[in-house]
């Protein structure tokens, strides 16, 4: 039996991930004696749990064919009230009130603000019928400008060893950064796969008018799906806030494209209804590799968005290459 | 009782747990007079520097700077370990600072520094003119970010230190300073650790005493004449004596 490029093509478009992601590190290891390194092994895969958790909720967004461009400004949000009522509660003067928020009261305002403000994208989009693309953007700047009302532009540090526990502790010898992730994937796997929440998400993806016509109720999932990429977007606020022990103004500027960088490398259509959180998971790596790698290289950091933009590129030509074989 | 009653209720009760637990009520007064000075009060970044300048940084070139002609001799030698031992920066990165002493004779005034010839043979610049940047404020490591609110804050404290050594240390050294003369200092000075150049070192200066041949008054003359004009009995000069 004769064996051609073609009869491997399954094979590669499989683990068209992995095998990029196995080149890379290759790549890299022999170009720096630091990258294959349980440091920074750890490093990155610290570094890479924000993106994970934000890409999270962007694969079951653009599984439903739609985009938030909002996470990293919910992510500085969200950062920043936590921070915020943490570190100074709500001063009432006009009846002499102070309102203390404990640790998991300012967790839980941060949480909530992030779903909802990821609630009112789907609002919007559903309600009004707008692109997702649109309302999401407006959302970017709407959130971006609370976030410097709420911090008056300064960074709001000093927020404590119980809360920077969060973003720089470690149990059972792993990073609690890469734990959350974890558990964050481990259940938006199973979401997907084996709930119906998870079925009509791909199946709107698929065909909206389709899965109308079958009886599901495209706005109540639109908004549950924005919803939740809200709520993950304010798990990373979280995680860089209580990591640089500080809620930065401009705190996730540009998460969102490499959130979606994360999501069209690892596989996911950006037309909807195609790829899974684990792809989604090798892109953050890939990414986060990438970053690595270009830092421990010397790259100049100018020259490391021009590689990234290109792989981006790369990746998503390799997807339309893929759509049109299949 | 009701399926969904029951539901509701329980749902009411952790509610309530989770709010009990994550608020708390005070009166503001009460508050802002327990956290004193910090509560609601703006950071006085002056004061700070003041007190900081006075009761650390000064002290500190005194008893800790690095002798310059040691560090100079260590970062041709190993500059890793040079670093890691003299060097202090409240960031990440690859610029650090050190609190340095030294002696010699000074060979130039220019219009922005004075060159000083160490005894070993290197020579260095006492900056005269451009005073910038956050040296002053971390070349001790006595100064810790958890310390500050917000980076405004920290970045306002070597305004104002830069202030203190741009009015007050600099402008009676250039009037004293004379070619030929000879200078003991104790200062600070940013390198980066990535792009090491030795060559033209310049010190910001902390504090400094000329000696013979400065303009006139002769030993110690500067100290005195700073002390007589700026400080009341029992408070610390700007100049070593």
């Amino acid at each position: 039996m004769q064996l051609t490029l073609n009869s491997y093509r399954p094979f590669i478009t499989k683990f068209q991930s992995l095998i990029a992601l196995f080149i890379l590190c290759l790549g890299i290891s022999l170009m720096s004696d630091k990258f294959m390194t349980v440091a920074n092994f750890w490093n990155v895969l610290r570094q890479i749990s924000v993106n994970v958790c934000i890409s999270t909720g962007m694969t079951l967004v653009v599984l439903t064919a739609g985009i938030d461009l909002s996470v990293g400004s919910v992510l500085a949000l969200s950062g920043a009230i936590t921070a915020g009522l943490l570190r100074n509660g709500i001063q009432l003067p006009s009846s002499n009130l102070y309102i203390g928020f404990t640790l998991l009261g300012a967790t839980l305002a941060g949480l909530l603000t992030g779903s909802g403000l990821g609630w009112f994208n789907g609002w919007a989009i559903t309600r009004f019928k707008l692109p997702p693309f649109v309302a999401t953007l407006a959302m970017l700047t709407i959130a971006r400008g609370l976030t410097m009302l709420w911090t008056e532009g300064f960074p709001i540090t000093g927020l404590g060893d119980s809360f920077t526990f969060l973003g720089t502790g470690w149990f059972l010898g792993i990073p609690l950064p890469v734990w959350l992730s974890g558990i964050i994937v481990a259940i938006a796997v199973l979401v997907t796969n084996k709930t119906r929440l998870g079925r009509y998400i791909y199946a709107i993806g698929g065909s909206e008018s389709a899965a109308r016509l079958s009886g599901v109720n495209i706005n109540k999932i639109k908004i549950a799906v924005y919803t939740i990429a809200g709520a993950l977007a304010a798990v990373g606020g979280l995680l860089v806030t209580s990591r640089l022990d500080s809620a930065q103004p401009n705190a996730g500027t540009s998460y969102e494209l490499d959130s979606i960088a994360a999501v069209v490398i690892g596989g996911t259509s950006l037309s909807g209804g195609r790829g899974s959180i684990l792809g989604t998971v090798q892109g953050a790596i890939i990414i986060g590799v990438l970053n690595n790698g270009l830092v421990l290289l010397n790259v100049s950091p100018f020259w490391q968005q021009v590689v990234k933009g290109f792989v981006i590129l790369l990746a998503v030509i390799i997807d339309k290459s893929n759509s049109k074989a299949d | 009782m009701p399926k969904n009653t029951l539901k509701y209720a329980i749902l009411l009760v952790l509610l309530g747990v989770v709010a009990y637990n994550s608020v708390y009520f005070k009166k503001l007064d009460e508050v802002n007079a327990t956290s004193g000075a910090n509560a609601g009060s703006k950071f006085d970044a002056a004061a700070y520097a003041n007190t900081f300048w006075t009761t650390k940084l000064l002290p500190a070139g005194a008893s800790s700077a690095t002798e310059l002609s040691t560090l100079i001799s260590s970062l041709k030698t190993d500059r890793e370990k040079a670093f890691d031992t003299y060097s202090h920066a409240l960031g990440i990165g690859n610029i650090r600072y050190f609190l340095v002493k030294g002696e010699g004779q000074i060979t130039a005034i220019g219009d922005n520094d004075v060159t000083v010839a160490l005894p070993d043979g290197e020579s260095v610049n006492l900056a005269t003119e451009y005073i910038f940047g956050n040296a002053a404020r971390d070349a001790s490591g006595l100064i810790k970010i958890t310390e500050f609110d917000n980076t405004m804050d920290l970045n306002n404290v070597s305004t104002e230190l830069n202030t203190i050594i741009r009015n007050k240390v600099i402008p009676l050294f250039k009037a004293s300073t004379k070619t030929g003369s000879t200078v003991k200092f104790v200062g600070v000075i940013e390198l980066n650790k990535a792009h090491l150049r030795l060559e033209n070192l310049e010190v910001i200066l902390i504090s400094v005493e000329l000696g013979a041949g400065s303009k006139g008054q002769g030993e110690k003359s500067l100290t005195s004449r700073i002390q007589s004009k700026h400080y009341a009995p029992g408070t610390r000069p700007y100049i070593l004596c």
